[in-house]
C-alpha cells in the first residue's frame, strides 16, 4: 500500500456489522444462540438494542454503554454519548469502505483492527463447538476489511477451548484470509477453566505456527487480566471515577505479564516471533526492562540458562503502542526506537480521533524526524508488512 | 542530622530474631500461638504465627548478603549478622555508604500484614506491639542512623490509632500499613470514612503513611509452575513493584488525600519506571471521563506531587524522567537486603542512575526529600 500520511494506528477497534455470525453460523444447528443483535429493556425500561451471544444479552460492561463502544465516532466532543440502536451505529465504525473516509479525515494510512463487540478476549469460551463456530465467523468477518482494503491489518482471535491442531488451523485459515496478527489472553488458563497455562508445552504448536507465518502475537490492555490484579472494587466511586481507576491501572497490566514472557523463555526459543502490547502505552515498559535487567544482573541469571540479557530480547522480538504519552516517548531510547508504534484507539472513548495529528504533534513535541518515522509509521510498515517505508 | 555518604536508604528491612515475641508476650496466656521458630523433620526451620506457617521462602530474608543471592537462609544459624544485629547493619550501612535507614518489618510483614490476618484482636494487638516495642529497644535505642516505623493492629480503626500513639511516644516516625486491610480480616474498605480518624492521627503527629509493596497477593500475577523456584522469586521481585500500581491509582482517585492534605504517603519498594506514565495516564484518564467535574479540587497528578513519594533502587527512565514524577516526591533505598538489594555496589548503581543530574538534584533524591520527610 502507498503510504500518504505517514501515520498507522496499531491498535484501532474494528466492528462487525450485525448480521456478521447471522450470516455465516448454521441456524438450523445454533438458532438463537447465534451471537446477534436484539431488542431488549434496559432497567429503567428503554427499549434498546444490545448483543446477544447464546442468548445471553451482553451488558453494558465497562466500556460499552450501547449496542456498539464506538463514543469518539458519535461526534460529542464530551464522548458520553452511546448508539442504542443499530441505526444510530455511524457506518464509519462498522462499514470498511466508509470506515476508509473516517482514516482519511483523520490523516492515518492504515489501521490494525483489534475486535469490537460482542467480542471481548473470551466472549465465546464454554461449548468448544460454538466457540469455535463463533471465531471462524469472527475471523472470516473481520478479515473481510482486508479484501475492502489493504489498508487495514485484521486481527484474528483463537477458540481456546478447542484442541491444539484446530487453534493452529483456524490461524493458519484466518492469515490465509488476511489476518495479520493473533490477540491472545495474557494468560488464559486463568479466565478459562481447563485452558493450560502459557508455559506448557500445550501452547508451542501455536508458537511455532506463528512464528513461521510471520504473524505477531498480541495483548491488547489487560488482555483479561484486570479485574484480578485489582485493589478490591469500591462501592464508594461514580461510574466514571470507577472507569478511570480501572483504565488507568490495567493499561499497565502488561508489566506483569512480559516478565513471564521473558522468564518463561518462550521467546529465545522462537526468536522470530513477534509480541505486541496494544493499547497499553508505553511508559511502564521501561520499569520492565530495567526491572527485569536488574533481577538479571543481581541473580546472575545467565547461570540460569538465561543467557540473553531481557532487555535484548525485547528489543529483538516485543512492541508496544503509545498514543498520548510524552513521559514514555522521552525515554524512548531506553525502552527502543525499534519498538515503539502509535495507535489511535478509533472509535473508543480515548482515541485521537479525529484530531490524531494535533496528538501527535503534542506527544512527538521536539522528537527528531527520525525518530518520528519509526514511531509513527515505519515500524508498523515493517512488522505487519504495509510495503514501502515512509522515508 | 549527620551526612558521611549522603543517602538515607528509605527501604530497608530488619529481620526480627526468634526470640521477639516469644520474650514478649504472656507464654501462660497465648501459648503455642506466639509467633515463633519451628523445627521441621528434613532439619530446616520457619516461623509460625497463630498456629500457621508464615509464607516467607526461609527462617529470614537475606538474599544479598548470602554467598548466593537467589538463596534464603533455611535454618535460624544460617542466617547473617547483618541481616538481625544492629551493629553489624551499620557496618554494612558504611561499606555500602548509607548514612541513614529507614526500616520495615520482614516476619511481621514486609508491609506490616502478618498480624491483621489473627481472628483475636487482642493477640493481633500484643504481636503489635511486641513488634513496635523491640525495634525501638534493639534497634532505634543502638544509633540514631535507624528510623524506626511502627506497624498497627487493623481489627479496628479505634486500636490502629491508639497504638499509633503509643508507637510513635516511644519514638517511632512512620506507620507501615498494609494496603489492602480488607483482605486480611473483614473490615471496610480502605476508601471509606471510616479510617479517616487514622488519616488524621497521622496528620497530627506528622508522622507518613508508608505503604510497602507486596501487601497482597491478589494484586500480583502469579508465577506460572512452570517456573523454576529461582525464576519464580525473581518474576514476584519484578512483579512486587509493579503491583503497585493498583494501589497508587486507587489512592489517587479515593479522596483520602483530599481530606487530608497534609498527610504524606510513602509508596516504598515502588520503583520509579512506572511512575510517570501512571500520573499522566491517570491525569489523562481523569480529564477523558471527566472525573474533574466530580468534586476534585486537584487533579491526580497535583494530589501525588502535593503528598506522595516513590522510592527507587537501580531506576535510570524514573531519573530521566524525574521531572514529570517530581524532584520533591521521590527517594532513594538499598532495599536490604533483598536479593534485589544494590547493597555492596550502591555506589556503582548510584553512579550509573545519577549520571547526568546535577549535584543539587541528586543530593534531594537521595537525603534532602528523605531528610524532610523523617523529619532527620
Amino acid at each position: 500500500m502507498e503510504i500518504k500520511f505517514g501515520l498507522i494506528s496499531c491498535d484501532s477497534h474494528g466492528q462487525l456489522d450485525r448480521d456478521a455470525f447471522t450470516a455465516r453460523m448454521s441456524k438450523a444447528k445454533w438458532g438463537d444462540q447465534i451471537p446477534q443483535v436484539v431488542e431488549t429493556t434496559t432497567e429503567r425500561g428503554e427499549q434498546v438494542d444490545r448483543w446477544s451471544i447464546a442468548g445471553k444479552i451482553q451488558g453494558t460492561g465497562p466500556f460499552g454503554g450501547g449496542v456498539v463502544n464506538c463514543p469518539a465516532a458519535m461526534g460529542d466532543p464530551t464522548r458520553r454519548t452511546h448508539p442504542h440502536r443499530w441505526e444510530e451505529v455511524p457506518r464509519k465504525v462498522y462499514d470498511p469502505a466508509e470506515r476508509l473516509k473516517a482514516l482519511d479525515e483523520d490523516g492515518v494510512d492504515a489501521e490494525v483492527l483489534y475486535p469490537n463487540n460482542p467480542v471481548s478476549n473470551f466472549s465465546f469460551a464454554g461449548d468448544p463447538d460454538f466457540e469455535l463456530d463463533c471465531v471462524h465467523a469472527y475471523n472470516d468477518a473481520i478479515t473481510e476489511y482486508r479484501r475492502v482494503s489493504d489498508r487495514y491489518v485484521p486481527i484474528a482471535i483463537i477458540p481456546y477451548c478447542s484442541p491444539m491442531e484446530t487453534i493452529v488451523a483456524e490461524v493458519t485459515d484466518a492469515v490465509r484470509k488476511g489476518a495479520g496478527g493473533i490477540v491472545l489472553l495474557a494468560e488464559p488458563s486463568l479466565n478459562i477453566p481447563g485452558v493450560k497455562p502459557t508455559n506448557d508445552p500445550w501452547w508451542e504448536p501455536l508458537w511455532s505456527t506463528c512464528q513461521e507465518l510471520d504473524i505477531s502475537i498480541s495483548w491488547h490492555g489487560s488482555a483479561g487480566l484486570a479485574g484480578k490484579l485489582a485493589v478490591p472494587a469500591w462501592k464508594g466511586y461514580t461510574r466514571a471515577q470507577a472507569h478511570t481507576s480501572s483504565t488507568s491501572r490495567l493499561c499497565a497490566t502488561p508489566s506483569q505479564l512480559i516478565p513471564n514472557l521473558l522468564l518463561s523463555g518462550r521467546l529465545e526459543r522462537y526468536p522470530r516471533l513477534k509480541w505486541v502490547c496494544a493499547e497499553t502505552g508505553l511508559g511502564w515498559m521501561n520499569y520492565v526492562l530495567e526491572s527485569c535487567d536488574h533481577e538479571w544482573e543481581r541473580r546472575q541469571l545467565w547461570r540460569e540458562g538465561f543467557e540473553t540479557r531481557p532487555s535484548e530480547v525485547f528489543r529483538r522480538q516485543i512492541y508496544v503502542d503509545f498514543w498520548f504519552e510524552r513521559a514514555g516517548i522521552e525515554v524512548r531510547d531506553l525502552i527502543g526506537l525499534d519498538n515503539i508504534m502509535w495507535e489511535s484507539d478509533y472509535p473508543h472513548v480515548t482515541s485521537t480521533y479525529p484530531q490524531s495529528w494535533d496528538w501527535v504533534e503534542r506527544t512527538l513535541e521536539g522528537v527528531p524526524e527520525e525518530d518520528r518515522r519509526k514511531l509513527m509509521c515505519d515500524n508498523a510498515v515493517r512488522l505487519y508488512k504495509l510495503g514501502a517505508l515512509s522515508c | 542530622m549527620q551526612l558521611n555518604y549522603g543517602l538515607v536508604s528509605v527501604d530497608d528491612h530488619v529481620q526480627e530474631h526468634p526470640g521477639v515475641w516469644t520474650s514478649r508476650l504472656s507464654r501462660e496466656r497465648w501459648g503455642e500461638r506466639i509467633p515463633h521458630v519451628e523445627s521441621l523433620p528434613n532439619g530446616t526451620e520457619r516461623w509460625v504465627v497463630d498456629g500457621k506457617p508464615l509464607g516467607l521462602d526461609g527462617i529470614a530474608t537475606a538474599g544479598a548478603v548470602l554467598p548466593k543471592r537467589t538463596d534464603e537462609p533455611q535454618r535460624w544459624s544460617d542466617g547473617r549478622r547483618e541481616v538481625y544485629e544492629p551493629g553489624e547493619r551499620l557496618k554494612a550501612m558504611d561499606r555500602d555508604g548509607v548514612d541513614y535507614s529507614v526500616l520495615y518489618p520482614t516476619v511481621a510483614g514486609v508491609a506490616g500484614e502478618s498480624f491483621g490476618r489473627i481472628a483475636d484482636p487482642e493477640l493481633e494487638q500484643a504481636c503489635v506491639q511486641a513488634y513496635n516495642d523491640w525495634l525501638i529497644d534493639e534497634w532505634a535505642s543502638t544509633s540514631e542512623r535507624f528510623v524506626s516505623q511502627c506497624i498497627a493492629p487493623i481489627s479496628s480503626v479505634e486500636a490502629a490509632i491508639a497504638e499509633v500513639h503509643r508507637a510513635v511516644g516511644k519514638g517511632h516516625r512512620g506507620l507501615v500499613f498494609p494496603s489492602i486491610p480488607m483482605e486480611l480480616r473483614e473490615v471496610p474498605h480502605l476508601n471509606e470514612a471510616y479510617w479517616d480518624p487514622l488519616w488524621s492521627t497521622l496528620e497530627e503527629l506528622e508522622i507518613p503513611l508508608c505503604l510497602h509493596a507486596g501487601a497482597s497477593a491478589s494484586i500480583q500475577a502469579p508465577a506460572d509452575e512452570n517456573l523454576s523456584p529461582i525464576l519464580a522469586e525473581t518474576f514476584r521481585a519484578i512483579t512486587r513493584p509493579a503491583s503497585q500500581i493498583s494501589i497508587f491509582v486507587d489512592l489517587l482517585l479515593s479522596r483520602i488525600l483530599l481530606r487530608h492534605p497534609r498527610m504524606r504517603v510513602v509508596f516504598a519498594e515502588s520503583g520509579l519506571g512506572w511512575g510517570a506514565y501512571l500520573l499522566e495516564f491517570t491525569d489523562h484518564q481523569f480529564e477523558e471521563d471527566q472525573v474533574h467535574t466530580e468534586g476534585y479540587e486537584l487533579i491526580p497528578s497535583e494530589m501525588f506531587k502535593r503528598q506522595c513519594y516513590l522510592t527507587g533502587w537501580y531506576d535510570r527512565a524514573g531519573i530521566q524522567n524525574r521531572h514529570f514524577i517530581g524532584l520533591e516526591n521521590i527517594l532513594w533505598s538499598t532495599n536490604f537486603p533483598l536479593a534485589t538489594s544494590s547493597w555492596p555496589d550502591t555506589k556503582e548503581c548510584l553512579a550509573q542512575s545519577f549520571a547526568d543530574v546535577p549535584d543539587a538534584e541528586r543530593d534531594q533524591i537521595l537525603w534532602g526529600n528523605a531528610a524532610k520527610l523523617y523529619r532527620l
